[in-house]
């Protein structure tokens, strides 16, 4: 019988995707069997999922599998990066379900959704190829799109819902042009036979096609991690998401937006360095300024939390722009981190909200200090964190991220960026002001804490504060999942 | 001394454990108290026994002359981050007044925190290992953590338990401090990059870094940035406005740590880290240091006279107090550092004590106002006696501390740069009118509005007596402290011995 | 024969009124249209570009921007219906709850 010939599919390279999407439709299906109030056992299924591709992924590290004919490279650097998606993902079903419980939109679909988000935010990570991070990309953001408007019958999620997939749907569009421009200079789609088209006939900044494409894809790339002047969408969109969601959201699609968009601009276009150096260094100044002045004036906690992100975005593109080991590791270890102390404060977020949330603004935090200590604490720590002050692992992340923008000669940045860190002090402080030096409005409520959102705390608290203070490990982690 | 007790460590973290063990008795007030009070005392007595022993063992250990205590142990070993201790005779006062005054404060604030006692105690222990730590780090890194761990437990002390305004000026407190200290960062940044592309070890460590050779273009920014984050500390003049609010509405535990022990975090960072590293930078900048030094002691000694809220009049004669530290380490002349470390240790204890002071009267009345105060030598004999005393010691009376500090500044200074020592005497002369104002207002003048004011307690007491014994010993006999001082500043300033 | 350059300007133009009508329409459905009308510009420099190169990597492309555009659609329009359903309206005028 005559054999077909096997393309050169090397499973080991997709694995974790494999498993994840394997339980993300086995769920799907156990879903219609399982009554509405027991939900939580699917997420606890997919929990285990998620720590078996964990482990999966721990098993990966240091042996790079090239696999789909150089279209996905599982590398130490997508690995780092799945580390932190399968983090995020974890603890936000962690807060999900008392969430979901409260606000009466229970259904089990939210598990298979946030694995199928996390799937395609590791093939992002991992694609070698600007089709697979496409589709990685469009993966993640279709899931992402149904998860921020998941309240069927909340009107604001509704509208996160639908301004989150027309601006997302509108910024593919530039993103497609602009690779489709590049395959039009380079002839392939191959992250690596780009660089190696681009170095051989020398089409640095000379060749308009490719300049555009560039900054086509960087324009798609921004709004995705929500760099100004992109970012119009994603407060709106934090603040009408489910809670979890908007955690879930604020993580792992911008850690995996920075994954894909280091991939393609360090390694297909390092000949362009200093075209899009200078265009990411404005977008990492405006980023910055523009998310922390913002977020002075917001009230609500959530919106104050979005314009937040944006400035974290823009600090973490304060390490891409340095594009040098330090700087890149430094992203690395500053979106865990990130993942750790931004979740974090969304749970509580969760925990101290009441059913359709209309004490989401700081005022309601008012006494919440000394009502509830433990979870003061928490909160304290993860807006500590935020706000880059030692010891905390946010600070670390910032050292090391300004560090390699010293480094690579890039001082005004950094200065900018220290300034702005020191004035986003200030509205986190601000919570902190009325968690412990307000007297409260009206008496909070017995919270109830569920175990997973306790866990959830736990593990929070543990990746902000061990890293923070000897961060050694983690740093040598990073430093080898380097791309350079 | 044998390194292998790691007793600097133990020094810092001896009250970090005190918070631990502060978890279990969390609602036990009375018990929650004593602990604090027993960690912080340990760490006292700690303290004074290594200033005991010091003298024996003054040379050796470490790769830095006149350290006698040096721990270094890996930390982040990637960085060239080492946790690297190291005690010598400037640290040591610094230590010994940061036990002493911890133990102050709590028992100052003893009775009059009513309400999250054990929270009040839990952070004055977490900012008692901030402040060691501070003084005890010679590895850039470590200093800069322990310099931000230190600025949280206050900004919870002044928002929770102060008056007044006390967000706005816990907030403000904050702020100020974290922007200066994060470009002091960016600095420490630069400064172990340039190291590390000039040596090819990277390191954070302070013995290695005095050895850079820095370009002058980017030493005087380097030394800048540190310059700021230790002047908006001290404070020094155009960036003080922070202090009078803080120390207004901070509570009166607060307000002592404020005054005795963070103020002088940013003359040591001066001293340790600023000089040392930058020295032609710094050599630019001493005019610049000179003028703002002796404005501070003028403008400070000036402003306060116009207060009529003593709390606030004592904050501002900090200002002016400071600004003799300042020329001090502008002079940069054995005689003149010596003087300045003096008056570090002098400021401390004084202004502390006239801080405790208020605050009792405070506590007592609730009112600080001058005006409203009046004949208490007859009310209340003990508290009014030690006003004097501390009132005097403050205004420069020889025979009591400040004096020794502020003559050797004086005399230091006159020799380098004879017009600001003129002018930083003219600053004497106004705080002595307006601390005798002050003492005539409150303990003289009749009676003005009828306080019900109880004399000192037996806590009070010995809380003013000891202090008052420290102002009195060092005003008379002040040698072993200048004894433990030389050695360090002879080698800091690179001259003979004074 | 018509140029390659033929062919990108006029999938310039396709993508620049696709981009335009996102900025200026004020229904939804429209607004989506106008994305779609985006992506097939996409499609069409993707499919000219792999003609003149002679290589059918362009080709694949958009069969996959195809298929991902069917998935969002199926998407976008249930995420229009919920939102009709609360407010009877699909006028991004009227999703106004939250600051745009």
């Amino acid at each position: 019988m005559e054999t077909i010939a096997m393309p050169a599919i090397n499973f080991a390279a997709i694995m974790p995707e494999t498993i994840l999407s394997v339980i993300a439709m086995a769920l799907l299906l156990i879903n219609v069997f399982v009554p509405s109030e027991q939900k939580a056992y699917l997420g606890y299924l997919s929990l285990i999922g998620i720590v078996v591709t964990f482990f999966t992924v721990i098993g990966g590290w240091g042996t790079p599998q090239e696999g789909f004919n150089g279209s996905v490279m599982q590398d130490n650097f997508a690995l780092f990066f799945k580390g932190i998606f399968l983090v995020s993902a974890a603890l936000s079903i962690l807060i999900s379900d008392q969430y979901m419980k409260r606000e009466e939109c229970n259904h089990g679909e939210l598990y298979p959704l946030i694995l199928l988000a996390t799937c395609g935010m590791m093939l992002m990570a991992s694609g070698t190829d600007l089709m697979t991070i496409f589709l990685g990309l469009e993966l993640l953001s279709v899931s992402l799109y149904v998860l921020a408007g998941f309240q069927r019958d909340s009107l604001k999620s509704n509208e996160a819902g639908l301004k989150y997939f027309l601006l997302g749907a509108f910024s593919t569009g530039f993103l497609l042009y602009g690779m489709a421009l590049i395959y039009g200079a380079t002839g392939t789609t191959r992250i690596a036979a780009i660089a190696s088209y681009v170095a051989q006939n020398s089409l640095a900044g000379s060749n308009l096609m490719l300049l555009i494409g560039m900054v086509l894809m960087a324009v798609g790339f921004s709004f995705k991690i929500a760099a100004a002047p992109f970012h119009m969408w994603t407060p709106d969109v934090y603040e009408g998401a489910p809670t979890p969601m908007t955690a879930f959201m604020s993580v792992g699609p911008k850690a995996a937006g920075f994954a894909a968009f280091v991939r393609v601009f360090v390694i297909a276009l390092p000949t362009l360095r200093a075209d899009w150096a200078d265009l990411l260094w404005v977008l990492a100044v405006l980023t910055m300024t523009v998310g922390n002045i913002t977020a002075l004036y917001q009230k609500n906690i959530k919106r104050m939390l979005a314009y937040s992100s944006i400035a974290h975005a823009g600090y973490v593109l304060v390490g891409f722009v340095a594009g040098n080991a330090v700087g890149t590791a430094g992203i690395m270890f500053y979106m865990l981190s990130y993942a750790f102390m931004n979740i974090g404060a969304f749970a509580i977020i969760v925990l101290v909200g009441k059913k359709g949330e209309p004490n989401n603004n700081v005022e309601d935090y008012a006494g919440f200090g000394f009502k509830h200590p433990l979870l003061a604490v928490c909160m304290s720590i993860f807006l500590f964190s935020l706000a880059g002050i030692p010891p905390a692992a946010g600070f670390i992340g910032k050292f090391y991220l300004f560090s390699g923008a010293i480094q690579a000669g890039y001082i005004w940045l950094a200065i900018i960026g220290v300034l702005n860190s020191a004035a986003s002090v200030y509205y986190y402080l601000r919570v902190m002001v009325f968690m412990y030096m307000k007297d409260p409005v009206e008496e909070f409520d017995w919270l109830k804490v569920s175990p997973a959102i306790a866990l959830c705390l736990i593990i929070a608290v543990a990746g902000v504060l061990i890293p923070g203070i000897v961060p050694g490990y983690l740093l040598e982690l990073a430093q080898k999942a380097v791309l350079l | 001394m044998p390194n292998d007790y790691l007793i600097l460590t133990i020094l810092v973290f001896i009250p970090l454990t005190g918070c631990l063990l502060l978890v279990p008795v969390w609602s036990r007030v009375e018990w929650a108290r004593r602990i604090a009070l027993g960690a912080a005392l340990l760490d006292l007595v700690l303290a004074c026994w290594v200033y005991a022993a010091a003298p024996a063992v003054i040379a050796g250990g470490g790769t830095l002359p006149g350290f006698f205590l040096w721990e270094d142990l890996p930390w982040i070993e990637r960085f060239g981050i080492r946790y690297t201790l190291g005690m010598d005779g400037i640290a040591l006062p610094m230590v010994l007044l940061t036990a002493f005054i911890t133990v102050i404060a709590m028992l100052v604030s003893w009775r009059a925190i009513k309400e999250r006692v054990t929270f009040h105690y839990f952070l004055i222990l977490v900012m008692e290992t901030g402040i060691m730590g501070v003084f005890l780090s010679l590895d850039l890194f470590l200093f800069y953590l322990f310099w931000e761990v230190m600025l949280i437990p206050m900004f919870f002390l002044i928002g929770i338990w102060g008056h007044g305004r006390r967000i706005y000026s816990a907030v403000k407190f904050f702020l100020f401090t974290l922007a200066g200290s994060l470009l002091m960062l960016l600095a420490i940044i630069g400064l172990y990059l340039i190291h590390g592309d000039q040596s090819g070890a990277y390191t954070f460590g302070l013995p290695a870094l005095l050895h850079t050779q820095i370009a002058s273009g980017a030493s005087l920014w380097l030394f800048a940035a540190f310059l700021l984050a230790f002047a908006i500390k001290v404070p020094i003049f155009p960036v003080h406005t922070w202090l009078p609010d803080a120390h207004t509405d901070a509570p009166t535990a607060g307000s002592v740590i404020l005054a005795a022990l963070l103020l002088k975090t940013g003359a040591y960072g001066l001293i340790r880290f600023g000089y040392p590293l930058f020295p032609e930078a710094a050599r630019t900048f001493t005019p610049l240091l000179y003028i703002l030094g002796v404005i501070g002691i003028i403008y400070g000694s000036w402003v306060a006279f116009a207060q009529a809220d003593m709390k606030r009049l004592v904050a501002y004669s900090s200002v002016g107090h400071m600004g003799f530290v300042v020329l001090g380490i502008a002079a940069w002349t054995p005689v003149a550092l010596s003087g300045a470390v003096m008056q570090m240790v002098n400021h401390g204890v004084t202004t502390g004590a006239l801080f405790a002071l208020v605050g009792m009267l405070d506590e007592r009345s609730g009112t600080r106002s001058i005006a409203a105060f009046g004949g208490l030598w007859g009310k209340a004999p003990v508290y009014s006696f030690f006003f004097l005393l501390f009132s005097l010691a403050s205004l420069g009376l020889p025979g009591l501390n400040n004096f020794v500090g502020e003559f050797l500044v004086l005399a230091g200074v006159f020799r380098v740069s004879p017009i600001a020592a003129c002018f930083a005497f003219v600053g004497v002369v106004v705080t002595l009118i307006y601390m005798l104002r002050l003492v005539q207002e409150v303990l003289f003048v009749g009676e003005r509005t009828p306080l019900p004011l109880a004399d000192i307690s037996f806590r009070e007491g010995i809380v003013l007596g000891v202090m008052g014994v420290t102002v009195i010993i060092l005003g008379v006999y002040p040698a072993p402290f200048l004894d433990l001082v030389s050695m360090p500043v002879a080698l800091l300033t690179g001259g003979g011995l004074p | 024969m018509v140029s390659l350059h033929s062919y990108l300007i006029l999938s310039a133009i396709l993508f620049s009124i696709g981009t335009i009508g996102v900025l200026t329409r004020r229904n939804a459905i429209v607004i989506f249209m106008c994305v779609e009308l985006m992506l097939n510009a996409v499609n069409l420099t993707f499919v000219a570009f792999s003609r003149y190169l002679g290589n059918v990597d362009g080709q694949i492309f958009v069969f996959f921007v195809m298929t991902v555009a069917a998935c969002e659609a199926a998407v976008g329009l249930a995420l229009m219906i919920a939102f009709f359903k609360n407010k009877e309206s699909i006028d991004v005028e009227d999703v106004n709850l939250l600051k745009w």
